[in-house]
């Protein structure tokens, strides 16, 4: 791969987006107002052509001729230094633990620390200057070198097929909803209010969205992970004229506080251990099975490594038991729900476990918690979804379930296919969403499933395209979603039959629940809440939508082939020393040579058709059922409701997982809180009154003098020295 | 010394002609036209510093008598002119145009005291140099208002800068009388040929450090800061904040040179002592102001104690910036002088009625009314708290970690632990103070109308201190190498005043002075 271009590619797609973020706060109050989306779509338009040319050229290069250049096994992929940020040390010196085997600079520091030591001994000064000649010289090597000794935090990306897709995804549909944000930010042709604010927001996004991915070290993902949480926060709380929204961007950061704590704790974890935060040393040491000072690595070490990474995760990615600000979180915009809440940001934990494979499939525990919880948190969510009544929550909760999947696929081993999910499921969720958010454009802003109904004659076009959206989530059989949730299905009965069949059954409800949507809000008579005069609307949001459906339909056959998954083939070297060498398919994927991953093991082709055909006729028959329930005779939903007063109430409620937080976690810090407060307003502010008592007394009484209180300075200067004085000559 | 040594030195006499020439220039017509005087100011400046970057990092063989280059000058040079080119530019307008002239001449000469700070091999020339730091100072402040404010603070920091100096005069004489010679370089090899620090050269060394400390107001020198801080007018406020502070650690720094950094037990818990009760009292009495300028001030103080914290540990070779005292200190004195001038110039960037900002509260709803200048102050004001993504937080963390690194073998690593903790508890109590200035930017609504004062002059130089706040911590690299160069061998310098050509040729201007 040419180093080079991607690097500036790299650059390209980190500032572009960052620069119009920059230049729409700046410049948009004042001056562009209501043509501010211009820049935005510019600036995530630049980074989308070079995140497809990145794309392309990692395609067509290949990555196996770079790891060469990544200068290790472990990790496949081109590290490309963009500069040194902050040193941390000098290389090869105290600080810098056995990490660093590069001769020359390490002896040039080495020499100096010599010298330094017996400077530092000495009082033999007469000595110093033939030391220093020594020292001047050494620094003349180093200036020659052009950099110095120190061992640097850098700023590097990590290009592979992994970082490829991911940027693709992201900036290509970021730039399609930030195109349909123009119209959806407006009513009437008038922009909203915060309008500038809105597109920064966005393209701010991006970029820290990408910063995350395209990072080479813990640090940049750090980073990355935390401004995408501020952007989301932002955006969240975007309508902050609004209690409920406000509260919700509140929730959605403290929630995620909670997960960042242990994602923190794990970076920190990773730099004690291996005294280096980069990828490429970190996997590659992994791999020889060796920490900073030589010693083999424990595995109890890498559990907790893991653990305490996929507690960021699940934050992020909101997955049990922190699943619970992502519902909230609806609050903002639509584009932005769409966007950051169901394709991008979300997605931020999964790919980061993929990412760490090296690290999570040395410790079954942790693999078989994120399995776990990845099918728990998909059924869950599922079942969440069957009653809500408004459009973008159970959207939502279909999220939530979703990423359960691609958890679920990831603890099975299967970090192909839970990435091949997180990209059909872009699509078809990100469509999901900009057909709410133009359901809510044209009800003025209620999307409650009971206000409204029959919207298929209203909204014809909006109604088509959220039809093959909700297709391509159920799993209708030849769509985008079909593929990619079958393949994890596939992975997960057969290392996990049970977690398989929680699965399964989370995809009966998925179909069943997104459709129950879909009829209640586009079948029967038309019905608007009142005093709403509905519109379809206009090319800038239909234009978009029609990309994404067109994705939806079609993206899940780069996933299929009778030869060989070219999705997966793709993919397969960014994970083969990882997740597929460690994983239950390894002596399959071996014998087969490496050729067509996905298929090779396991039961072979026929136990997959079977369950292609057995999930994809399931979802067919939970369709009908949904059209039967909700379209043909809804009194069979409201007689299940009378007959299960209760399980409807728990369901209802999101079974009162808010309110047990609140009272297990929310009211006693509130209490611990309290009499935080009450300590420090009686007790620390008492003890501060008494202290800074003292010198405002002091000031009253020197007041008298102050103005002109020269001979006090000058006593005071006088007797501080004379004190200094007879006390270090008296020592 | 020759005609062609004059070229090691283009820098201090284009700064030396420029300032006698605008001096002149200013009884003229002229000099009463509006910006003339600051264009040519600001031409002096970047002439100087063209000059200087030309040069380059001087080589062993610039010796003057007097005077000898160093790694440490070139940093000094360029840090002093280009901070100096900031000030200029908030400098742009004075209280009367008819003193347009003398008012910009003295900033050049001050600055040219820095630069010869930093270059002087001889305790004459360095007292010198420290006193044309000083003078045009105590004008300045009297300069910068029409006041009697500003008369006030400019006689009382007048009068204790003479105590101060006579101070590092009388230190400087024991030094003298101790060990015989004036050049700095032939004391080093004196005090460093392994016999005992005498009580003689002892006294001296306390008596420089009090009329420095009083340059870098430290306590219990420091008192004088808060008046003079506030009586001048802010874009002298924010010179105050930088020249005479940078001057003064960088004579500690060469004076500690001298002694080799090898220090006594007393000299230690002196400088120890001196730094916990510098940033504890700036930051206590900072928490209690109302008035933006003192708070400033008390501010100040604090950063003293901070940085005195890496003073005291002191260049160690060999080692990165996490540890090499003199780098961070350096570092960190270059994000000081922007950060803090970048707060005084958002303060004179605005004008309550007829009045300058004064109160804390003056600055409500600046965020609603200003907002790029209320965004500029707060990104100026995290760093000073210390926070990222801000400057202001690397130079922090340098500055305490030399303190914390230092290791096991080092006679005094516990002392440091606690005086880097304690630095770290500062940080976070000072904290409080800048939020609340930020809080009342952004939060509070407007009490009174704020009407613009500076020019774009002034706006321009706020907008750079931000932007370099963000910039520096986004790649500092390039700073940090050459502070690090700067801070490698300091001393090398005068080992070579000391021994080459120039100790012959009239590196002790003293005692060729007493043979004639």
């Amino acid at each position: 791969m040419d180093l080079g271009l991607l690097k500036i590619l790299g650059i390209v797609i980190l500032l572009a987006p960052l620069g119009a973020a920059a230049v729409c706060g700046a410049l948009g109050p004042r001056r562009l107002r209501d043509r501010t989306h211009w820049v935005s779509i510019l600036g995530v338009g630049s980074a989308a052509v070079a995140a497809l040319v990145l794309l392309l050229h990692v395609a067509s290069h290949g990555s196996g001729e770079a790891s060469t250049h990544g200068g290790t096994h472990a990790a496949v992929g081109a590290t490309i230094p963009v500069y040194d940020w902050i040193p941390t040390g000098v290389a090869g010196g105290r600080a810098a633990g056995a990490v660093d085997e590069d001769g020359q600079v390490g002896d040039l520091s080495y020499q100096d620390k010599q010298v330094g030591d017996l400077l530092h001994q000495d009082g033999q000064v007469g000595d110093r200057s033939y030391q220093d000649k020594q020292v001047g010289d050494l620094l003349h090597q180093d200036r020659q070198v052009g950099d110095l000794p120190y061992r640097w935090f850098r700023v590097e990306f990590l290009v592979d097929p992994l970082t490829a897709i991911m940027l693709a995804t992201v900036t290509c549909i970021a730039l399609l909803i930030v195109i349909y944000s123009r119209d959806y930010m407006r009513h009437h042709d008038h922009a909203e209010r915060g309008y500038e604010r809105f597109f920064a927001y966005l393209a701010l996004f991006v970029f820290s969205m990408c910063a995350l991915v395209l990072g080479g070290n813990f640090l940049l993902l750090y980073l990355g992970w935390e401004a995408v949480g501020l952007c989301s926060y932002l955006l969240i709380g975007f309508y902050y004229g609004k209690p409920s929204a406000a509260a919700a961007a509140k929730k959605a950061f403290l929630v995620n506080r909670v997960g960042d704590f242990g994602f923190g704790l794990g970076i920190l974890l990773i730099y004690l251990t291996f005294g280096t935060l980069s990828y490429a040393d970190v996997f590659d040491m992994i791999a020889r099975n060796v920490d900073a000072t030589g010693a083999a690595l424990e595995t109890s070490k890498l559990t907790t490594i893991a653990l305490l990474l996929f507690c960021g995760a699940a934050g992020k990615s909101a997955q049990i038991p922190l699943y619970v600000w992502l519902p909230d979180a609806m609050e903002g915009p639509s584009p932005v729900s769409a966007l950051i809440h169901a394709a991008t940001m979300v997605t931020a934990g999964v790919y980061m476990i993929a990412r760490c494979g090296a690290i999570f499939v040395h410790s079954e525990t942790a693999m078989l918690a994120v399995a776990v919880v990845g099918a728990c948190t998909a059924l869950f969510a599922a079942t969440i979804a069957l009653v809500q009544t408004d459009m973008k929550r159970i959207l939502a909760y279909s999220t939530i379930s979703q990423l359960g999947y691609m958890f679920l696929a990831l603890g099975v081993y299967a970090a192909d296919s839970a990435v091949f999910h997180l990209f059909t499921h872009a699509f078809f969720k990100a469509l999901l969403f900009l057909g709410a958010g133009s359901v809510m454009h044209a009800m003025g802003g209620v999307i409650d499933v009971r206000q409204f109904g029959g919207l298929r004659r209203v909204l014809p076009k909006t109604c088509v395209l959220v039809v093959i959206g909700s297709l391509a989530l159920a799993g209708f059989p030849m769509l985008s979603g079909f593929f990619s949730k079958d393949e994890i299905l596939h992975h997960a009965l057969h290392v996990h039959p049970v977690l398989g069949a929680m699965g399964l059954a989370t995809a009966v409800l998925t179909a069943f629940y997104t459709f129950r949507m879909v009829f209640l809000a586009f079948a029967g008579p038309p019905r608007v809440p009142e005093g709403v005069h509905p519109h379809e609307s206009g090319g800038w949001m239909i234009g978009p939508m029609s990309v994404l459906a067109v994705g939806a339909v079609l993206v899940g056959y780069l996933g299929v082939g009778f030869t060989g998954k070219p999705f997966h083939t793709f993919l397969e070297p960014v994970i083969a020393n990882t997740f597929l060498a460690a994983g239950p398919n390894a002596a399959g994927a071996h014998a087969a040579g490496g050729e067509a991953v996905g298929h090779a093991a396991s039961g072979g082709f026929l136990a997959e058709y079977g369950l292609m055909i057995l999930s994809g006729g399931l979802s067919v028959l939970a369709i009908l059922a949904a059209y039967v329930v909700y379209a043909k005779a809804p009194w069979m939903a409201a007689t299940a409701r009378a007959t299960f007063p209760r399980a409807h109430d728990v369901l209802w409620n999101k079974y009162r997982v808010d309110e047990a937080y609140d009272r297990m976690i929310v009211q006693p810090l509130r209490s611990l809180g309290r009499v935080c407060f009450y300590l420090d307003e009686y007790l620390v502010d008492g003890i501060i009154w008494v202290i800074s008592f003292v010198p405002q007394a002091l000031g009253y009484g020197a007041r008298g003098v102050q103005r002109g209180a020269l001979q006090g300075y000058g006593l005071a200067m006088g007797v501080g020295l004379a004190i200094v004085v007879t006390v270090v000559l008296t020592w | 010394m020759t005609f062609a040594a004059l070229g090691h030195i283009l820098p201090e006499l284009i700064l030396l002609v420029g300032a006698c020439v605008l001096l002149m220039l200013g009884v003229t017509r002229v000099g009463r036209i509006p910006g003339a005087s600051a264009g040519a100011t600001c031409g002096v400046c970047a002439a100087a510093l063209a000059a200087t970057l030309w040069a380059g990092i001087p080589d062993g063989m610039a010796e003057l008598p007097g005077l000898s280059l160093s790694p440490m000058t070139f940093y000094v040079r360029w840090l002093t002119l280009l901070v100096g080119l900031l000030l200029i530019l908030l400098n742009w307008r004075q209280a009367d145009p008819a003193e347009q002239g003398e008012y910009l001449s003295l900033l050049l000469f001050t600055m040219l005291g820095v630069l010869l700070t930093a270059s002087a091999s001889d305790m004459v020339v360095l007292f010198f140099a420290i006193e044309l730091v000083s003078v045009p100072t105590y004008v300045l402040v009297a300069l910068s208002r029409r006041d009697a404010r500003a008369s006030e603070a400019a006689v009382k920091y007048f009068f204790l800068g003479a105590l101060s100096a006579a101070l590092l005069a009388y230190g400087l004489g024991f030094l003298y009388g101790a060990v015989g010679t004036t050049s700095l370089g032939a004391m080093a090899r004196a005090i460093g040929s392994g016999a005992e620090i005498g009580g003689l050269a002892l006294i001296g060394l306390l008596l420089v450090f009090g009329g420095l400390s009083f340059k870098i107001a430290a306590v219990p020198f420091h008192a004088y800061a808060a008046d003079v801080y506030e009586g001048a007018a802010a874009p002298v406020t924010a010179l105050l904040g930088f020249i005479p502070k940078f001057a003064g650690f960088v004579a500690l720094i060469r004076v500690l040179d001298v002694f080799g950094w090898a220090m006594s037990p007393g000299v230690f818990w002196l400088i120890w002592g001196t730094a916990a009760l510098t940033m504890t009292a700036g930051n206590v009495l900072g928490l209690l102001q109302r008035n933006v300028k003192r708070m400033l001030a008390y501010s100040s103080i604090a950063h003293s104690g901070y940085m005195l914290v890496a003073l005291l540990v002191g260049p160690r070779l060999g080692d990165g910036p996490m540890s090499n005292g003199v780098t961070a200190l350096l570092f960190y004195m270059a994000v000081y002088g922007v950060m803090n001038l970048g707060a005084f110039a958002a303060l004179s960037s605005f004008r309550r009625g007829e009045d300058e900002v004064e109160l804390v509260e003056d600055l409500s709803g600046l965020g609603r009314s200003q907002p790029g200048a209320a965004l500029a102050l707060s990104v100026c004001l995290f760093s000073l708290m210390g926070f990222p993504p801000t400057a202001g937080f690397l130079g922090k963390v340098y500055l305490f970690s030399g303190a914390f690194s230092v290791g096991e073998d080092h006679a005094y690593a516990g002392a440091l632990t606690v005086l880097a903790v304690i630095g770290v508890l500062n940080s976070a109590v000072a904290a409080a103070y800048y939020l609340r200035v930020a809080a009342v930017c952004w939060v509070s609504s407007e009490r009174e109308r704020l009407t613009p004062a500076s020019g774009m002059s002034g706006r321009l130089g706020l907008t750079i201190a931000a932007v370099a706040m963000i910039a520096l911590f986004v790649s500092p690299g390039a700073l940090l190498s050459k502070a690090h160069v700067a801070s490698e061998s300091p001393g090398a310098s005068l080992e070579r005043s000391a021994t080459g050509r120039a100790a012959v040729d009239g590196g002790d201007l003293l005692r060729v002075a007493d043979e004639r």
